[in-house]
């Protein structure tokens, strides 16, 4: 009788030690996750409802403030996307916290894009090319006006077109744009910018 | 003469034997893709044999390729860009890479022992060496200056050199752009003016910030001559 009741509190005392080193006490777990594709503030994730987290420069990473315990089941959500996103996910954002689970989180957004165009009136007669940054388009010899379309440009990011080669003893001039010379930041718009060769 | 007939039909008996096992023994191939190769130069070499990687004929594609021989059970391998020398943990040597690129295996194991794993299979991924585009902004005394290279990165902010009391000097302030890679063009521009100033760009191959990472721009180590003059706003 004796030995079963020391075997039987024995056991039970050895389970709860278990369980409590396993989590069953203070939270020891930091929910947290890379982020993708988001430039500029707004971005505001939950766990459960609650526990608002905003996403702050440089945007690539996040955290909660409250921690979680083993096997507490969190459920991340989006509260609210940056002005210049049309949607973000979480991904593996529902789930039973583990040292496995925590570490798979991520979320990816997709910024919107708006057209870049280069109205181009060239009288020199030779080609020209032009730029934003690495992107390059030609404007072929004896083309005295064309409309050239750049990549596609973010919500939000620069951009500056300039003539790579001015043919010699030319001028080559570029107007338009959110500063009035060719560059600017994208706004919620496509945007028209001109070059003009003579 | 019964034994001196016995003896070499009991070596003869062993040689069969040792043969029979050594004709089972395992070997390995050593398989290598390559991925985003895109100029020729790279020589792969592991276990005294050396391979030369071209690219392949659809731009994009991995290049797939085993080593002539194949090695067996328990033997080590280490591929590696033919001459790369690691001293104390440190890269002292890259190897026979391609023109323009440099290729690594950074989640993959190169080497090993063949048996550890079922097949022997490596990967390498290359990338397009960047190169520095970088210069100097004069005159800079007030606050707010950004530069962009189109639209690939966020805009660089430059802020003015300051004296002990925290008042703008106006001297010399480096300016340092992402790095570029090769065969891709840049043009520099100013996205938002300082407060009070006007800043232009010139330098650069085109003289106005802008030109293509070539293979002159490669041989000098990027393009440092980048020079952004800011002047009192009229």
């Amino acid at each position: 009788m004796k030995s079963s009741i020391l075997r039987a509190s024995a056991v039970s005392l050895a389970c709860a030690l278990v369980l409590s080193a396993c989590g069953g006490g203070g939270g020891d777990l930091t929910l947290g996750g890379a982020v993708q594709n988001v430039t500029q503030d707004g971005l505001v994730l939950q766990n459960n409802g609650g526990d608002d987290t905003k996403v702050v420069y440089p945007y690539t990473s996040f955290q909660f403030g409250n921690r979680v315990s083993t096997d507490d089941q969190f459920n991340i959500t989006v509260a609210h996307i940056p002005d210049n996103a049309s949607e973000c996910h979480v991904n593996n954002g529902k789930a039973r916290a583990n040292y496995y689970s925590i570490y798979q989180i991520s979320v990816a957004c997709t910024i919107k894009q708006h057209a870049l165009t280069v109205e181009v009136t060239n009288s020199t007669g030779v080609g020209i090319t032009i730029v934003n940054g690495a992107d390059k388009k030609d404007v072929l010899a004896g083309v005295t006006s064309a409309s050239v379309s750049m990549s596609p440009v973010n919500e939000g990011s620069p951009y500056g077109i300039t003539v790579l080669s001015t043919p010699a003893g030319k001028t080559c001039t570029v107007s338009g744009g959110s500063n009035g010379n060719g560059t600017g930041t994208m706004g919620q718009v496509d945007t028209t910018v001109t070059v003009s060769c003579k | 003469m019964k034994f001196s007939l016995a003896r070499p039909a009991l070596a003869f008996a062993i040689t069969v034997t040792l043969a029979s096992c050594g004709g089972g023994k395992a070997t390995f191939p050593i398989n290598v893709t390559v991925t985003n190769l895109q100029y020729p130069g790279l020589i792969l070499s592991t276990n005294g044999m050396d391979y030369t990687v071209n690219p392949p004929a659809t731009t994009g594609q991995d290049v797939t390729f085993a080593f002539p021989n194949a090695i067996e059970y328990g033997q080590t391998y280490d591929v590696i860009p033919k001459g790369q020398t690691v001293t104390n943990g440190t890269l002292t040597a890259l190897g026979a890479q391609p023109a323009h690129q440099t290729c690594s295996s950074p989640t993959f194991p190169k080497s090993g022992t063949a048996g550890q794993l079922a097949k022997i299979d490596i990967h390498y991924v290359c990338a397009v060496n960047t190169f520095p585009l970088t210069g100097t902004v004069k005159g800079l005394t007030g606050t707010g200056l950004t530069l962009a290279n189109g639209s690939t990165y966020l805009p660089v902010t430059v802020s003015p050199a300051l004296d002990s009391a925290n008042a703008p000097t106006g001297a010399d302030v480096t300016l340092t752009m992402n790095p570029v890679p090769y065969g891709t063009t840049y043009g520099v521009t100013v996205v938002t003016q300082p407060t009070g100033q006007t800043c232009t760009v010139t330098g650069g191959a085109n003289g106005t910030g802008g030109g293509t990472m070539d293979d002159a721009a490669e041989k000098a180590g990027g393009v440092t001559n980048l020079v952004v003059t800011c002047v009192k706003s009229s």
